[in-house]
């Protein structure tokens, strides 16, 4: 298990770097800690030769990694890398897949003048476009212990069992409980019957995603359904409790479902009220990621 | 530490960090670094700014000087691509001048590097903005729009705003992309060449303001009446190919590292030689030097003589000629930012600065700092230009000359001082590391002290004074000796430098 984690040297790089570490926790996953150094161009940029500043931009990125490991506990296994790339995004989202990792995390805020408001460009781009799942620290993580609870966020879309299959895949590997939740913006009379018609969704998609093997019988007796609702997402976030510890999975065609291209506003909405971190999986990774694993069990967050 | 760590370490070394980028997506061509060069030089720009102060130094001899003015730059372009390939650093000058004559001359290299460029933004902020008001004047109809830059507090503020703008772009780490580079330049080139061809088929017409005849005269430049206003001219005419000698630079980053960037500076100079003749000529032809109305020579019109001559000459398109001054000086303002950000930033990082100069933004990878000092400079070098001058355009042009001179006249001996123990190995060395920079190290502090020492008659430039020394005098010299205080200031809280420990000379 390898998880990349978008590094830069400020406050989103360390709540990051503690993401990644609770996650690896209990998993015992290696960290790849990714500093994106941008291309330094001959373009736009008048009376000033690159080759000088490009040995003194790598030269800072070389100590910020430095820091970035000694941030890192001694039971956990990192490594540091630098890339070169225009796109922050598209230079993660490369290292991601030719490093093989199974998680890419970085810090989702913003870091301009709005920050408690918006998620970063980094964070909603990778939303877009990366094949491998996202974990999203929010503003201030801090906490590196292993995780204590996985919750899944559910739809009522089809392919929601495959997301599912990884939440339960994720809890039975750390041996934590897990729950399934329907977050639902609901407005007036109809929210009981809608509350209840998710309920009984989110049960039967989990006992069909419940594997037969023994670690997931194990699992069966923790896993807990809840139903959050209010006259938003942010209200139905703040209607459920949250341990420390705890991550939420969601699957970014439920996001997309909300509004299709608008999936980093849907996002930002659930991480901006969410007090925990998220884990976005892309849509059509939990089959991509089912083909893989037959070949090669040990590895990914599927159940095995 | 785990061991894990310690292999960590040991797999970001440089080049592991440098192989794995793998093809660099971002290398040139031959024409891309011509687009290259004739962006950094900005031709619109360059040709509106000094068209004028150059003619009123050396009024028709206008072509001549700005053949000869391109000899010095060639010379000295000679020498900085040696110290560039020899010592490629982000300090440039200032390391180069610190590495051959050791910490204080080496600051005072930098320090004019760095007023150079300050001065060029609030320059170029200040022509954006004249062509801004212009063209919304152009676009409405309303010519009392273009008179709004005449509004000394307006003025400021919009031009502050500019500065402002740009230097949240380049704070941010954003640059003009290759595509926007590709179509800027051509349409630069595009409008130079309509206006002339306007302006010589008024002259063909009988309908120009002042035809006047082309004649040999105005390729000599001994015609020239003294060696004040030679001086003065050459000063200038550096000024408009400065950012030429980039091409020559650009070793790795090309896709044939012992053709291309040669190859590039030629195409580069020949077609910036091509369209400043043509302007230049076209201009004289159509206006003269005349101090009268459209004159060439009209004081009034030194500041921006595009401004002026665009509307007659090419009438209801002088719009596009408004367009093509105000896309190239506002993404020269950007992309000049990069250039005392990167040297304060050197600087900073060889102690020679306060710390923070040297600090690199965690989240934007660039100089933040030094990006902020320097458009705060420049904001404050336009406000008291702006108020104390006259013309606070043409004087800032000439001033920006002379420091122009300053820098690569010592950028230049420090090439022919560096190499000194090379300079008699080889006919290629002797040219390109001695001969060549001691000429146009030499010629140019020559042109720095005549036009220093001119410009203290109160009459000077636009004729604008302090205390009865001219302004550009005042300007001139001020910069350099703020920089001598901050000089000593410096040595007295951060003595490490100069004391010749963190870049000691020679290799």
């Amino acid at each position: 298990m390898r998880y990349v984690v978008g590094y830069s040297a400020n406050a989103r790089g360390h709540d990051a770097v503690n993401l990644a570490v609770a996650l690896a926790r209990g998993r015992g996953a290696s960290l790849d800690l990714v500093l994106v150094v941008p291309e330094v161009q001959q373009f736009g940029a008048a009376h000033a030769p690159k080759a000088g500043f490009e040995t003194l931009l790598n030269e800072q990125a070389r100590d910020w990694l430095d820091e970035a490991l000694a941030l890192v506990p001694a039971d956990v296994p990192a490594e540091a890398h630098i890339r070169n790339g225009d796109s922050d995004a598209q230079a993660l989202i490369e290292a991601a897949e030719e490093l093989g990792a199974d998680v890419l995390v970085i810090g989702a805020t913003s870091t301009g003048l709005f920050k408690r408001f918006t998620i970063g460009s980094v964070a909603s781009s990778l939303l877009h476009a990366s094949t491998v799942p996202v974990a999203l620290a929010p503003h201030g993580y801090h906490r590196m212990e292993a995780l204590t609870r996985i919750s899944c966020g559910l739809g009522t879309r089809a392919g929601a069992e495959k997301l599912l299959d990884f939440a339960v895949g994720m809890a039975a590997n750390r041996k934590v409980p897990l729950r399934v939740v329907s977050l639902l913006a609901l407005d007036g009379g109809k929210s009981a019957d809608a509350a209840e018609a998710a309920r009984e969704y989110a049960e039967k998609a989990l006992a069909a995603a419940s594997p037969v093997d023994p670690s997931g019988v194990q699992l069966a007796a923790k896993t807990d359904v809840a139903v959050a609702q209010g006259r938003s997402i942010e209200e139905a976030v703040d209607d459920l409790d949250w341990e420390d510890g705890e991550v939420l999975v969601i699957g970014s065609s439920r996001l997309a479902q909300a509004r299709s291209i608008f999936l980093g506003s849907t996002a930002n909405r659930i991480l901006r009220a969410l007090p925990v971190p998220m884990l976005v999986v892309p849509s059509g990774y939990e089959l991509k990621h089912h083909n893989h694993s037959t070949s090669n069990d040990t590895s990914g967050e599927a159940p095995q | 530490m785990s061991t894990e760590h310690v292999t960590a370490k040991a797999s970001h070394d440089p080049h592991a960090g440098l192989s794995a980028k793998g093809l660099k997506a971002g290398s040139v061509g031959l024409i891309g670094a011509v687009v290259i060069g004739v962006s950094c030089i900005a031709p619109a720009y360059t040709l509106t700014a000094a068209l004028g102060p150059t003619v009123a130094e050396v009024g028709v001899q206008l072509p001549a000087i700005f053949l000869v003015g391109f000899i010095p730059m060639l010379l000295v372009a000679f020498g900085y691509r040696e110290l560039n390939n020899a010592m490629p650093d982000a300090g440039t000058s200032f390391t180069w001048a610190s590495r051959a004559f050791g910490p204080w001359i080496g600051w005072m290299g930098g320090w004019g590097l760095i007023a150079a460029t300050i001065i060029v933004l609030s320059n170029l902020a200040a022509v954006a903005v004249d062509f801004f008001y212009l063209m919304l004047a152009q676009l409405s109809g309303n010519p009392e729009l273009a008179d709004l830059t005449l509004n000394l507090p307006l003025n400021i503020a919009t031009t502050l705003v500019f500065i402002a703008l740009a230097c949240w772009i380049s704070y941010r780490g954003m640059e003009t992309t290759k595509g926007v580079q590709y179509v800027l330049v051509a349409f630069q080139l595009l409008v130079l060449g309509w206006f002339a061809v306007a302006a010589f088929s008024h002259v063909a017409n009988g309908t120009a303001f002042d035809a006047t005849a082309i004649t040999p005269e105005w390729f000599n430049p001994f015609a020239v009446e003294s060696f004040s206003a030679f001086a003065a001219g050459v000063s200038l005419s550096i000024f408009i190919y400065w950012g030429w000698d980039v091409t020559l630079t650009m070793n790795e980053e090309t896709r044939n590292p012992e053709k291309t960037p040669g190859r590039a500076a030629t195409v580069t100079v020949l077609v910036i030689v091509v369209i400043y003749m043509t302007v230049a000529l076209a201009t004289l032809a159509y206006a003269g030097i005349g101090q009268e109305g459209l004159g060439a020579g009209n004081p009034e019109n030194q500041g921006s003589i595009f401004a002026v001559l665009a509307g007659p000459v090419m009438g209801p398109f002088a719009i596009l000629m408004s367009l093509a001054i105000l896309s190239s000086s506002a993404a020269s303002l950007q992309s000049t930012f990069v250039s005392p950000a990167r040297t304060l930033l050197a600087m900073g990082h060889y102690k020679a600065l306060p710390t923070q100069f040297g600090k690199i933004s965690p989240t934007f990878k660039s100089p933040s700092y030094a990006t902020i000092a320097a458009a705060i400079a420049a904001a404050g070098f336009y406000v008291i230009t702006r108020t104390t001058s006259e013309n606070a355009l043409w004087d800032t042009i000439t001033a920006l000359g002379m420091m122009i001179c300053f820098y690569y006249g010592i950028t230049a001996l420090a090439c022919v001082w560096f190499f000194r123990a090379e300079a008699f190995s080889g006919a290629r060395a002797f040219f390109f590391k001695f001969l060549s920079p001691l000429l146009g190290g030499v010629i140019l502090l020559v042109m720095f002290f005549k036009t220093a020492y001119d410009s203290m008659d109160p009459a000077y430039g636009s004729g604008s004074s302090v205390g009865g020394i001219g302004l550009v005098f005042v300007l001139g010299m001020g910069v350099i000796l703020l920089g001598v205080v901050l000089m000593l200031v410096m040595y007295k809280i951060r003595p490490e430098f100069f004391k010749g420990k963190v870049l000691p000379r020679g290799y």
